[in-house]
């Protein structure tokens, strides 16, 4: 194992998929010459050329369409999207094209590309840099969405993504660019659609997602000074869920928060809290409780923009508030 | 042209417009379901360009795309019976009018306005970079001109100068807005200056003409000379859709001297001065439409898809299993 950031797992992923497929190439805003906004390719235009490494013009509409043209032909594109808020320029491609021609085709044309973003708030970006759009993707069928939490997992899961044959929408998160994290020395996959526990425990079971699940872990130890062992799971491929693996926790706890950064209202945890409530309706001490980001667009600055996304503390207070609700109701 | 080339340009486009019209009548009879958009009177558009393609080019078309994939080599019974949501269709019937694909003919279209320029730089892209010999040619309107794709993906081809001919069918109207009115340019191919290339205006209802320009360009682009963009001068003769409040928008005159300029007409007409025999023209187009009554009379029989071959092939299963690589 070394200890590497996330973006160089980043990096490492691209290496490797590029040097074993000649077909594979990235291509989006300031990929080659500055590396990427957050350097996660920084090195590979040298040493890839341009033909691997496209820088291209603001053009989110082209780019993604080239991705999809690029595909057709039998091409494995990672298409970056610098910021998810400029996704929305790309949305046709992604929703009318890409997630739709393997189905229109009868399963004759396959489109494996992988639009690669990042969202979310904490490097004071405000309301059009720093949105959780996720939800929008996990309502469109034919696409499959990951949001990578951990230097290993954005390694396993975007070698895992290039290499699988339909279109997948990999959302980074920028506030995790420079965490630290163990991967292995030797090349690994991680298959999509598989969460991971990344704490056991007894008493709740925390699902976050992304940026989230590092303050759900810091939340977790902090609980378990006060006697409240918590289990926290990252599904880290949103669609298609792995839902066994929620409902296995849920069932052994019977206390179930849902930590996302983007709000509550039409989003993935009502997705995700539901399908709990159905399948675990009856080991359920308690409703499921939801601690969303907050419907507002993220304010500016380094003050206000932690307030409206869920924190270290205030999944704290939400798991407290669960366990004594869940408490009451057992006497 | 010969005489013998521009009666086979005349057959193809007869076809055309009899499947048009055979098209048009299953849409009154509500045997095509969704809004159906006629060809009508851009036939030499469609045999001048598309047919100009060889086997293995790719052609990316609109929501009027019947009679492209017919001329790319699409067979009419798969194109027929997509608009008419039957399995036998290009995609299944699961398309339907707007949007099917039909890859062992390279064929590719959808009914968002201007969104396949950025896809056709992809193609081009792939050809350019796997050194394949082939072209990428993308169709679309004079509506698709006034889009962000069409911009983004014009500059984007030409600062690749990828292998791409761009070609504006420019009908005049984009739904029920003309062109002379929503498009701020008097030339649509004078926008292809703006991305350094050259300007090129043929008249798209000339089938000899749309033929010889759009077979000098496909070669110009194998040579690596393009991309292009060519604008086809042409007219709408029927509705945006069958049935659509034409009055709104235009003077019946209008149309009246439009049909006088129409392709088949001026065809026949230049074949006849040339000697052509009328009746050997007429049994043609009585052959065609014998043709297209067996064509019908089979595509009345074909099964529709059911609810599981609808629900097919959303997504790829996918690989199951953490793994170390080899």
């Amino acid at each position: 194992m070394s200890v590497i950031t996330y973006g160089e797992a980043i990096r490492q992923a691209y290496r490797e998929e590029m040097r074993r497929d000649p077909n594979v190439f990235l291509m989006g805003e300031d990929v080659g010459r500055w590396g990427s906004l957050y350097r996660s390719s920084k090195g590979l235009l040298d040493e890839f050329g341009p033909e691997q490494i496209k820088d291209a013009p603001i053009s989110e509409a082209a780019i993604a369409g080239c991705g999809v043209g690029s595909a057709l032909m039998g091409m494995r594109p990672i298409v970056e999207i610098m910021y998810i808020d400029f996704i929305t320029i790309a949305m046709d491609q992604i929703v009318n094209h890409a997630a739709k021609w393997h189905q229109l085709s009868n399963g004759k044309v396959k489109l494996p590309m992988v639009f690669k973003t990042q969202g979310g708030a904490g490097r004071r970006n405000s309301s059009q840099h720093s949105q959780s759009l996720e939800n929008w993707f996990v309502g469109i069928p034919g696409l499959i969405v990951v949001m990578p939490s951990t230097p290993y997992d954005v390694k396993g899961l975007l070698k895992s993504a290039v290499r699988d044959d339909n279109p997948v929408v990999f959302i980074e998160h920028k506030s995790l660019y420079f965490d630290k994290g163990e991967v292995p020395e030797s090349e690994y996959l991680i298959p999509l659609g598989q969460a991971d526990v990344k704490r056991t425990g007894e008493d709740v079971t925390i699902v976050a997602t992304s940026w989230m699940v590092g303050f759900a872990l810091k939340a977790a130890e902090r609980l378990a000074g006060d006697g409240i062992s918590c289990e926290v799971i990252d599904p880290r491929t949103l669609w298609p869920l792995d839902k066994e693996t929620i409902i296995r926790s849920v069932k052994k706890t019977g206390l179930c928060l849902v930590v996302t950064e983007a709000p509550a209202e039409g989003g993935w945890s009502g997705e995700a809290s539901s399908v709990i409530h159905e399948r675990c309706f009856g080991d359920l001490k308690q409703p499921v409780k939801r601690h969303c980001g907050l419907r507002t667009g993220i304010p500016y600055g380094p003050v206000l923009e932690r307030q409206v996304v869920p924190s270290k503390d205030s999944i704290v207070e939400a798991v407290q508030e669960l366990v004594t609700r869940g408490a009451l109701i057992a006497v | 042209m010969s005489e013998t080339r521009l009666q086979e340009l005349y057959e193809e486009m007869l076809l055309l417009r009899h499947f048009d019209q055979l098209s048009m009548r299953l849409k009154l009879k509500d045997l095509i379901y969704s809004g159906y958009h006629p060809y009508e009177g851009q036939e030499a558009v469609a045999v001048g360009f598309c047919g100009a393609l060889e086997k293995g080019d790719v052609l990316l078309s609109t929501h009027r795309p019947h009679c492209h994939a017919v001329a790319k080599g699409c067979t009419l019974e798969a194109v027929l019976t997509e608009m008419m949501g039957r399995v036998t269709g290009c995609s299944g019937g699961l398309g339907g009018g707007m949007q099917y694909l039909d890859p062992d003919h390279d064929f590719y279209c959808g009914s968002i306005v201007g969104s396949n320029l950025p896809i056709a730089t992809g193609i081009g892209l792939a050809i350019k970079q796997q050194g394949l010999d082939r072209v990428c040619m993308c169709l679309f309107g004079d509506g698709a001109s006034n889009t962000g794709s069409f911009h983004e993906a014009l500059n984007l081809a030409a600062i690749w100068k990828l292998p791409i001919v761009f070609v504006c069918e420019n009908n005049q109207f984009a739904e029920a807005m003309p062109a002379r009115e929503f498009v701020a340019c008097e030339r649509i191919s004078m926008r292809a200056r703006g991305y350094g290339l050259e300007e090129i205006t043929v008249d798209g209802n000339d089938v000899e003409q749309t033929r010889r320009v759009a077979s000098e360009l496909i070669e110009r682009t194998r040579r690596a000379e393009g991309p292009f963009l060519v604008e086809a001068l042409t007219y709408r003769l029927r509705g945006h859709y069958v049935g659509d409040p034409e009055k709104t928008y235009r003077a019946r005159e209008e149309v009246d001297v439009w049909r006088q300029k129409e392709p088949l007409t001026r065809a026949r007409k230049k074949l006849l001065q040339e000697g052509v025999d009328a009746t050997e023209l007429d049994a043609m187009e009585q052959a065609i439409e014998d043709k297209l009554e067996t064509l019908r009379e089979w595509a009345l029989q074909q099964a529709f898809p059911t609810l599981e071959q609808a629900t097919d092939h959303v997504y790829i299963p996918l690989a199951k299993g953490e793994s170390t690589c080899q």
